[in-house]
């Protein structure tokens, strides 16, 4: 054997690319799947009240392109007012006012020269009860893709099956596309059927508002591995309860809670794994170890 | 008209390349979803597995070098082994972090959760079997420069066959091999002998010549460090019979 620099090795293992293993020899590990360097959406001081009441103050964060963000935290700590921001849907509030900025691509949303209509399109938004049109199911994917003014027959056909493809559903419902009406799927299934709406509108940020609380166990990690799928093509925010869900399928956690005066303000924000073992803030550790004050 | 329906087996395209391949990937994605696979998990258990073997293959690599050190008597080689004592640690550490991590966001359960608890043990255990390696080195120093020795031919085949305990049982562990796991703890049975004979050997030697003492003592240190490394690799044998059979054995009583 030689006495030559680097130690001799006997391993026959292909070396293996232990990117968490490699990153946490280091001193504060950060274990986020990077898939992008890119920000996606950036929220800077924003505020929100209904009225005069504030909902959510002064709200900073960054989410990353095709990663996927979990708000987690009590009720009323403004999650879902926030989340509603990135695709303006608080405007249909009356009373609802905004503060601060919201970035999309590096672009403000806020600002009223913003065409709503295309940036709901770009930000799509799955909600906790599952509401499929009164239509077949053909016809509820192909909803939003006909407005927008696609009409050529096979066009459309390719983009349901694709869109139902990739949110799992084709295998279930391709023999009854025009027959069944989206209101005779399962809830799991329905749930699956809007977010095929939303892919058929070429998005660019899948917005899922409590997306599984109405589901059974099994569809619920059914939606959490296609969550983990669409990551690799769309950038995801998920507003949950669950936080073993948030745990599970995550890349980042941000946590919020409620001041005295009921305004919700964010504590912490770091990538998933870190945020469930080592957290920095103390009520973040106790909200996640169910320890709530 | 054609629809949907009538062409069953034949996605409707558009022809576009564009379109084809995004049906195509849509496709996959799809499959990867209803298979059941608990992506998440897998991926996390599969980096374990990874630190594990790759603790291991240090671990061996340290055995084999340290005997290297002290049968040529070489105190660079040595204070090598000593030095890289340290990457096994820091190993230890990220595999130990990321099992933490897994569990933490992943909740396994039943299987999934003993199996990962086993892996953080054993990564214990790799960690103890390279300080031995290093204390084995240790002696190797000391005897540096000596030109009185003993015999310790032994101390070959008793580093040969450690680090290749520590391989198979790594291994076995990984893929939770029951039989391979036993073999190797009855594999122990020829390393204790072989200490026996240079425990006698040498301090046969060491009664002759008071001058022998010193170097005959560095070599009773460096082979009882190789037996403790095969009675550390019978306890991993034994944590791999109880994950696959539940029962707890003794596996060298």
């Amino acid at each position: 054997m030689s006495t030559g620099e680097e130690m001799p090795t006997t391993a026959t293992y292909p070396e293996p690319v232990l990117r968490r293993v490699e990153v946490t020899t280091s001193s504060v590990a950060e274990e986020t799947a990077v898939r992008s360097d890119e920000v996606k959406i950036a929220a800077e001081h924003v505020s929100i009240s209904y009225g005069e009441k504030v909902a959510v103050r002064d709200v900073s964060l960054t989410v990353q392109d095709r990663s996927i963000m979990a708000l987690i935290g009590p009720s009323g700590s403004g999650k879902s007012t926030l989340l509603r921001c990135f695709n303006r849907m608080n405007d249909l509030i009356p009373g609802a006012s905004v503060q601060g900025k919201v970035r999309l691509d590096g672009e403000n949303v806020t600002d009223p020269d913003v065409s709503v209509v295309e940036l709901r399109r770009r930000v799509g938004m799955v909600f906790q009860r599952p509401n499929p049109f009164p239509m077949s199911i053909y016809e509820n994917v192909a909803y939003g893709p006909r407005r927008r003014g696609m009409n050529e027959k096979r066009k459309l056909e390719e983009l349901v099956e694709t869109s139902l493809k990739r949110a799992a559903l084709w295998d279930e419902v391709k023999d009854d596309l025009r027959r069944k009406s989206g209101l005779a799927l399962s809830g799991g299934q329905q749930q699956r059927l809007c977010i095929a709406r939303v892919l058929a509108t070429d998005p660019e940020v899948i917005l899922m508002d409590e997306p599984a609380s109405a589901l059974d166990p099994v569809s619920t990690l059914r939606i959490e591995e296609l969550m983990r799928e669409l990551r690799e093509a769309y950038t995801i925010v998920i507003v949950t309860h669950n936080m073993q869900q948030a745990a599970r399928v995550s890349d980042v956690t941000a946590f919020f809670t409620m001041a005295e005066d009921r305004a919700g303000y964010l504590v912490e924000v770091g990538p998933t794994g870190r945020i469930f073992t080592r957290p920095n803030e103390r009520l973040t550790e106790d909200y996640i170890s169910g320890r709530f004050g | 008209m054609q629809s949907v329906e009538d062409s069953a087996g034949t996605p409707p395209t558009d022809g576009t390349a564009k379109g084809n391949r995004a049906l195509d990937e849509a496709t996959d994605a799809e499959r990867r979803v209803a298979a059941g696979i608990r992506e998440g998990l897998d991926i996390d258990m599969r980096d374990v597995k990874e630190g594990v073997l790759r603790m291991g293959s240090y671990v061996e690599d340290q055995i084999l070098a340290a005997h290297d050190a002290i049968m040529n008597r070489d105190a660079q080689l040595a204070q090598k082994v000593i030095a890289s004592d340290a990457r096994i640690n820091d190993v230890q550490r990220a595999v130990s972090g990321v099992v933490t991590m897994t569990i933490a966001t992943q909740q396994p359960v039943a299987r999934d959760l003993r199996f990962l608890l086993a892996l953080d043990r054993v990564t214990y255990e790799l960690e103890r079997i390279g300080d031995h390696a290093g204390s084995v080195a240790k002696q190797a120093r000391k005897l540096a420069g000596v030109t009185i020795m003993v015999t310790y031919d032994e101390l070959t085949p008793m580093a040969t066959l450690a680090a290749q305990q520590v391989r198979d049982v790594v291994l076995a562990l990984i893929d939770i091999d029951e039989k391979v796991a036993r073999e190797v703890a009855a594999r122990d049975d020829e390393i204790d002998r072989l200490y026996h004979k240079v425990f006698d050997d040498v301090l046969a030697e060491m009664r002759t010549d008071p001058a022998k003492v010193d170097p005959g003592t560095r070599i009773l240190f460096a082979a009882h460090y190789l037996e403790r490394i095969g009675d550390r690799v019978t306890n991993i044998a034994e944590d791999v019979v109880f994950l696959a059979t539940g029962e707890v054995e003794d596996l060298n009583p």
